[in-house]
């Protein structure tokens, strides 16, 4: 899986860089709109990783010829606007997410995954994670071929876990997943425990292997 | 009051009061003249009677007309100089008292002294005063009455272009373009529409300044922050077995959060103030409501909060992203100072939006309430800007917002018709 990233503040770029390489991603960075253009009219690639303000030139024209251009690339634009407008724009013209800066690195691995998976069609729907596999077309769950009946929530929560995989996850970065960024948490995050306890609690008793683990209540990991 | 009453109630009354004195005068002046005149003639007449005396020395036939009659009285010693007097008589011909000036003088003829007093009726000046009086109001009426056409349509016709200046400002927003108001042919006006021109220029650079300072801004802000968030994140992979670090990113993180969210709400008041939402889009806040609300169903049962909702479906014009943020903040509002087993109630219906929680703390501070920054306790955690930023959406669209602490549960109340 390739991806570019096209960020013009280095240490953000590098720090996307590193997230999406250990995810497994093979990735490659430019920091302009005339490398960012070199780029997408010699290679192909996955999913596009688009930040809106370039010191040389505005990301909505590397949008616009991608789309020119009839590429497949799936793309994700990041902006420091988090502006509706911009937003609607962004979409408008075809990007196919938009994430609004700071965002958590975790939070963008799943928009990455989410477009991959939609982008190809070849049977990429299975995930495999230890025993547990998720069927991301169908929503379903199973460990060792026995389906698991999960809430939507508790869906939501595996398939983050499971792309952040061997990954601490901060409580404010599951919360912020869960459940939008204008929500406010009132410093309570008893309900992502209890959804956590519930989870693998079902996939216990599947009979899966205890993954999910605790950080001293302030994160949790899924290690395999 | 409008320039033209203004002008006109000056105007006129000052006319009035010229015109009141001026007649007063002329009425006195007009009388003193005709008055000489009547004394001149019964003076000549006194001179016709003296000059037949000295010719014959004796006194002449007196032929007496109505107008003008002479009577003779046998005197013992004579008046040392002629007097000119008025009297009122009764005159029984037109039943009233006329007046009638008199010349009374004494003379000798034939060794006698007489004296003798010339009566001439002023019934004929007291007419022509009438008629002349008459005559100057008349035409002191129609003077007034001009005067007054004459302003009024010059007034108007003179300040239309004023009229028409008035009327373009009165609804110029800063967010729509500059005014280009004609050039007039009266100075004062022409003067006065450059100056607006040139201001309300001003005032929309100003505004898309301030505006693309403030995008700007949040630029410049975010990306420091998504640097910082990015790091912790990397940094929490090797917190690991270690309890202390993991406390202290988790607070860093926290800290950034916040400052990315006090940001966000900074900015969405400036635009708020910036009036730069167009509210003309149909929404259907039921349908929000709700779905505001099942997004928080796991928070509300994690502090074992009842919500009850009492809502009507119906759609008014409004901007669907500031009704999500309005309901989202009442409900963040509403979740975050509500102690646990508390209850949470909302009405929605046409006319108002209501959203009452059992309160933790006592009565806020109504007055401060919606101010920046404000907060009930010191280990209130929230941004201070929620409550703010309900009251500016409420302000932008007409709304009114108001607050009641009642039985132990805070009501914020909001009127969709002000």
């Amino acid at each position: 899986m390739k991806l570019l990233i096209i960020e013009d503040e280095l240490s953000l770029k590098q720090s996307m860089v590193d997230f999406l390489t250990s995810a497994g991603y093979l990735c490659e960075s430019v920091a302009t709109h005339s490398d960012a253009l070199e780029k997408i009219e010699l290679y192909d690639y996955d999913c596009i990783i688009l930040d809106l303000m370039l010191p040389d030139g505005s990301g909505l024209n590397l949008l616009k010829n991608l789309k020119q251009n009839h590429k497949s690339d799936g793309i994700i634009i990041i902006s420091a606007k988090g502006e509706l407008d911009d937003k609607i724009l962004g979409i408008e013209m075809g990007a196919d997410d938009y994430l609004a800066k700071p965002f958590h690195l975790s939070e963008l691995a799943v928009r990455v995954a989410s477009i991959i998976r939609r982008k190809s069609f070849n049977g990429q729907s299975l995930m495999n994670i230890g025993t547990i596999q998720i069927d991301t077309q169908g929503k379903e769950v199973t460990v060792n071929s026995k389906a698991v009946d999960l809430t939507q929530k508790e869906y939501q929560l595996l398939l983050y876990l499971a792309i952040n995989k061997n990954r601490i996850l901060s409580k404010n970065a599951i919360a912020q997943h869960m459940w939008g960024d204008d929500m406010d948490f009132a410093d309570n995050f008893d309900f992502i425990y209890s959804h956590i306890k519930n989870l693998r609690k079902k996939l216990l008793a599947a009979g899966s292997d205890d993954c999910i683990r605790s950080i001293y209540g302030e994160g949790y990991k899924m290690q395999i | 009051m409008k320039l033209f009453t203004k002008y006109n109630r000056i105007n006129i009354s000052a006319t009035i009061f010229i015109f009141l004195v001026g007649s007063v005068a002329f009425y006195f002046v007009l009388d003193y003249v005709l008055i000489r005149q009547l004394d001149e003639t019964l003076r000549s007449e006194k001179e016709e009677i003296s000059e037949y005396i000295r010719l014959h020395n004796q006194l002449p036939d007196i032929q007496n007309t109505k107008e003008q009659w002479i009577t003779v009285v046998k005197a013992s010693n004579s008046i040392p100089k002629p007097t000119t007097r008025t009297i009122y008589q009764f005159n029984t011909r037109d039943s009233e008292n006329e007046p009638i000036r008199q010349l009374i003088f004494s003379i000798t003829a034939s060794n006698q002294t007489y004296e003798i007093t010339v009566n001439k009726s002023e019934g004929e000046t007291e007419d022509l005063l009438k008629l002349i009086i008459l005559t100057t109001v008349g035409m002191i009426a129609m003077i007034l009455l001009f005067n007054y056409l004459i302003n009024r349509k010059l007034i108007t016709q003179i300040w239309k272009p004023f009229y028409n200046t008035i009327d373009n400002i009165k609804d110029y927003a800063a967010n729509q373009q500059s005014l280009s108001l004609s050039k007039e042919p009266i100075d004062e006006i022409n003067l006065l529409n450059e100056s607006l021109n040139s201001m309300t220029e001003r005032i929309h650079k100003d505004y898309f300044a301030l505006r693309s300072f403030t995008e700007n801004a949040s630029h410049e802000m975010q990306t420091p922050l998504a640097v910082i968030r990015s790091k912790v994140e990397s940094l929490y992979q090797f917190a690991e077995g270690k309890e202390n670090m993991m406390q202290q990113l988790l607070a860093i993180e926290d800290a950034s959060l916040k400052l990315s969210k006090l940001h966000q709400s900074l900015l969405l008041l400036t635009k708020l103030e910036n009036r730069q939402f167009v509210l003309n889009e149909p929404v259907n806040l039921k349908t929000i409501l709700l779905h505001k609300i099942e997004e928080r169903r796991d928070l509300f049962s994690a502090k074992n909060i009842q919500v009850s909702v009492a809502a009507t479906d119906f759609e008014m014009y409004f901007h669907q992203h500031l009704a999500e943020i309005l309901i989202s903040n009442l409900l963040n509002n509403a979740f975050r100072y509500t102690a646990p087993e508390g209850k949470i109630s909302i009405i929605l219906n046409p006319e108002t939006l209501s959203v009452s929680n059992s309160a933790i703390h006592d009565s806020l501070d109504t007055n401060k309430i919606f101010q920046r920054f404000y907060r009930a306790s010191e280990s209130d955690t929230g941004t201070g800007l929620g409550l703010s930023i309900i009251k500016e959406i409420c302000t932008a669209s007409g709304f009114s917002i108001h607050y009641q602490y009642e039985k132990a549960q805070h009501h914020f109340i909001i009127l969709f018709q002000a």
